[in-house]
Formats: structure tokens, C-alpha cells, sequence
């Protein structure tokens, strides 16, 4: 397990982030043993990520060896001014999972049994060690909604649950879990640029 | 904002990722053509990006790094960011389909290929293959982007009675596909017509060729579809 004191850290402190902006842009001029460095210091977040998401095992391996390869490919598209390094990969990491999870298949994850979802704790932002400003600015706003309509929002991020898992999840219809989304996303927009 | 309440809604769910796979899917193909939508997509993840700094790290059960270097470098051999060698592996393809197809006249416009392919200096030496499928190549046009000198040879174009080959350069800045003159038998068009284009517009512009009426467009417009089309990759410095 990674620990804070390793350097680079993974974690959303600015010098942290400094330090992973400066290792993504070491990587985007073909620097290998940059990338070494910034595998390192952020793997463990990374297959934190895709890990919660795809809860087996080989698929998790998958999507993390293919969410670097792209971080490789694309670092020299970091743009700071929109992100942290490790929100920016971690984007990434996610995207490579969810686009497994929710490949069109003929029998798909969706049709798992009720049970079969993903252990009931959610992630809680509020126990990150440390936080940036955009997380601090994210957590207040989340903090905005309802309890039920928060815990939607981080199951779906932090677990990849659907509209349809969340419904099950909740007890609630589509619709309805469409509703809170909807209301839920642009509650988080406005509060988020006001 | 242009975009729509709903295709914004649409752009939210797909970064927070709750879409269901048909749903997901569509939007990941919109996405390709409609630059807002991207766009949408891209700021939404960005606003919810920070929640991935509180994830709680999990150690992978083995160290994956060595398996990502070993892809990495396997996709470096197999192409290199700038195309030089995407070039390279198309060039070998086509080489082989044209010997293979046509003989005599492909293996010389092969020679002119390779050297061309070999000839040193800065990227501005571009050839497009002009093919209906990777295997079936049937003119190489060749353009120097600093004077924008435009040669077109055929490999493996069968000649068509009382018809002629045209080029056409095809670029949404230009309107309505461009003429770049007729193709001749020797494989040379008349007429070197690139210089009145941007730089930028020859580099990422289509070239496709029709089959017009011998001497080509009565009109200046192509009389069908393109029967080859290809686009500009750099040849190696």
C-alpha cells in the first residue's frame, strides 16, 4: 500500500500535484523513467479506481495496464489549468473501467442478481487525508444534497452503479433515480461556478 | 451554451458514468462528430474529477508496471505517434498487394515510392495512398508541402476507355470538393493546383479521385463518387 510519506504523492495536496504535473510532462517528452515515477506514486489510486468499478479481479488488471498505456500516449494533453495530474489520469482510469462494465454485451452485468452489487460502503470524499481546493469546492457542494441523492452521486462514481443498479439499490424506479441525477448534477454545476 | 438541456443532462451522466451500455454507446459515438457534446462531456468529468483524489488507493495484486512498459514499447514498434510508422507498415501492405496484383507498372511506381519514402529532410515530403481498401491501393500522390509540388502515379488504376482519372481535394474550409487537375497516362497531373491552398488545408484534406469524361469535369464538379480516396501521412525525414 502506498503511503503518504512516498514522493511524489498520490494524494490532492498542490505540491503533490506539482510534482505529478511535472513527472506528466517529463512522460510527454517519451521520459521512462518518468512514467516509472508516476506509476509508482499513482497506481494505487488508479486501481482504486477501476477496482471498485470492475469488481473482478483480471478485468481491474486490464483496465489499469490500459489506462497507462493512454496516459502515456495522451500526457503531453494535461492542461493544468482544467485539473490535478491525478484527477486528469484517474479520469482516464475511470473511463477505461466504465467502458468495460458497460460494454454492450449479450448478457450483460446489468442482469446480475440483486445481491450482486458492490459492497454497501460507500467512498467517503470526507475521509480523503488531504484535500485540494476543487475537492474541499466539490465536497461542500455534494454536502448541498440530500443524503439519499448524495450517496447516489458517489456510488455512481465511486462504483460505476447505473441508473438501473442504483434503482435497484434504492428501491426507486429509473425514473425517479433519472430525476435526482438530473437534479443532482446541475445543483452540483451551479453550486460548483457560483 | 447550444447544447441542449437534455444532450447537457446526457453529457453528465456519461462522465458520471451511469448510462446504461446502449446508452453509453451511442453517446460515445455522438460524441466523435459533435464537437459540443465532447466538450460537454470533457467539462463534466472535469468538474467531478476531484472525487478521484479521496479514493481510497488498493495495491494492484501484482506489479503491473513491467506489463504496461512491455505494451508500450510493442506499440511504439508498431506505431509511432507522428505516422511515420503507420506509413511504413502501409506501405509494406500495399507494396505486397501490388506486386502481387499488377506487375511491371506497380513495381515501377514502387521504386518511385521507395524513393521517395527514402529521400532525407524535414516532414514536408507527405504521400497519400488512393485506395478503395488498405489492400487494393491504386494511385500514390505525392506532395511537397513547402512548394506544394504534387505528383500522382498510378499503381494499380486499371486505364478507362474514353474516361479519365480526376483528383479532387476535399476540405470542409473549402466548400465543394476541388479540382486538382486530370490524371494523364503517364500519372502526372497537369497542372499543379495546390498552391492556392493553405498549408494546413493541404495537410489534413482528403484527396479522392472519380472517373470523369476523358479531358474531366465538364463542370469543375465531380461527375460521381470518388472511386479512391486517401488521406496525407508524413514520409520519414
Amino acid at each position: 500500500m502506498s503511503t503518504a510519506e512516498e514522493t511524489p504523492k498520490a494524494t490532492g495536496s498542490a505540491a503533490a500535484g506539482d510534482d505529478l504535473a511535472l513527472l506528466l510532462g517529463r512522460v510527454a517528452a517519451r521520459d521512462a523513467a518518468a512514467f516509472a515515477a508516476l506509476y509508482r506514486a499513482t497506481h494505487a489510486v488508479l486501481y482504486g479506481v477501476v477496482a471498485r468499478i470492475l469488481t473482478r479481479g483480471d478485468a481491474s488488471g486490464e483496465a489499469l495496464q490500459e489506462a497507462y498505456v493512454r496516459i502515456w500516449e495522451k500526457a503531453g494533453e494535461f492542461d493544468p489549468a482544467k485539473g490535478s495530474p491525478l484527477g486528469w489520469m484517474a479520469t482516464i482510469a475511470r473511463n477505461r473501467a466504465l467502458d468495460e462494465v458497460r460494454r454492450v454485451r449479450p448478457a450483460s452485468l446489468e442482469d446480475m442478481p440483486e445481491g450482486f452489487e458492490p459492497a454497501a460502503e460507500t467512498v467517503d470524499p470526507l475521509a480523503a487525508r488531504s484535500r485540494s481546493e476543487r475537492l474541499a469546492a466539490l465536497i461542500a457542494c455534494l454536502g448541498n444534497l440530500e443524503a439519499d441523492k448524495r450517496e447516489a452521486v458517489l456510488l455512481a462514481y465511486y462504483h460505476g452503479l447505473s441508473r438501473e443498479a442504483l434503482a435497484r439499490r434504492f428501491g426507486a424506479p429509473t425514473a425517479t433515480i433519472k430525476t435526482w441525477l438530473r437534479r443532482s448534477l446541475m445543483q452540483l454545476r451551479e453550486c460548483l461556478e457560483s | 451554451m447550444t447544447l441542449s438541456s437534455d444532450d447537457d443532462f446526457a453529457a453528465a451522466e456519461f462522465a458520471l458514468g451511469t448510462l446504461e451500455p446502449a446508452g453509453r454507446a451511442r453517446l460515445a459515438a455522438r460524441r466523435l462528430r459533435e464537437p459540443e457534446l465532447d466538450t460537454a462531456i470533457r467539462a463534466w468529468e472535469a468538474r467531478l474529477a476531484a472525487l478521484s483524489e479521496a479514493t481510497p488507493p488498493i495495491e494492484p495484486p501484482v506489479d503491473l508496471l513491467p506489463a504496461i512498459e512491455a505494451r508500450i514499447r510493442a506499440a511504439a514498434a508498431t506505431s509511432a505517434p507522428d505516422g511515420v510508422a503507420t506509413l511504413h507498415k502501409r506501405l509494406a501492405r500495399w507494396r505486397a498487394a501490388a506486386i502481387g496484383a499488377t506487375g511491371i507498372a506497380a513495381a515501377l511506381a514502387i521504386g518511385f515510392v521507395a524513393r521517395e519514402a527514402t529521400r532525407a529532410g524535414a516532414p514536408k515530403e507527405f504521400v497519400a495512398i488512393l485506395q478503395k481498401s488498405a489492400d487494393s491501393p491504386a494511385f500514390v500522390a505525392s506532395i511537397n508541402l513547402d512548394s506544394r509540388e504534387l505528383t500522382v502515379r498510378p499503381l494499380a488504376a486499371p486505364p478507362q476507355a474514353g474516361k479519365s482519372y480526376e483528383l479532387w481535394i476535399i476540405e470542409p474550409k473549402l466548400g465543394p470538393p476541388r479540382s486538382l487537375g486530370v490524371i494523364d497516362a503517364a500519372g502526372v497531373t497537369r497542372g499543379a493546383r495546390l498552391a492556392a491552398y493553405d498549408r494546413s488545408v493541404v495537410q489534413d484534406a482528403t484527396y479522392a479521385v472519380t472517373v470523369e469524361p476523358e479531358g474531366g469535369s465538364p463542370d469543375g464538379k465531380p461527375s460521381g463518387p470518388p472511386v479512391f480516396v486517401g488521406k496525407l501521412v508524413p514520409v520519414e525525414p
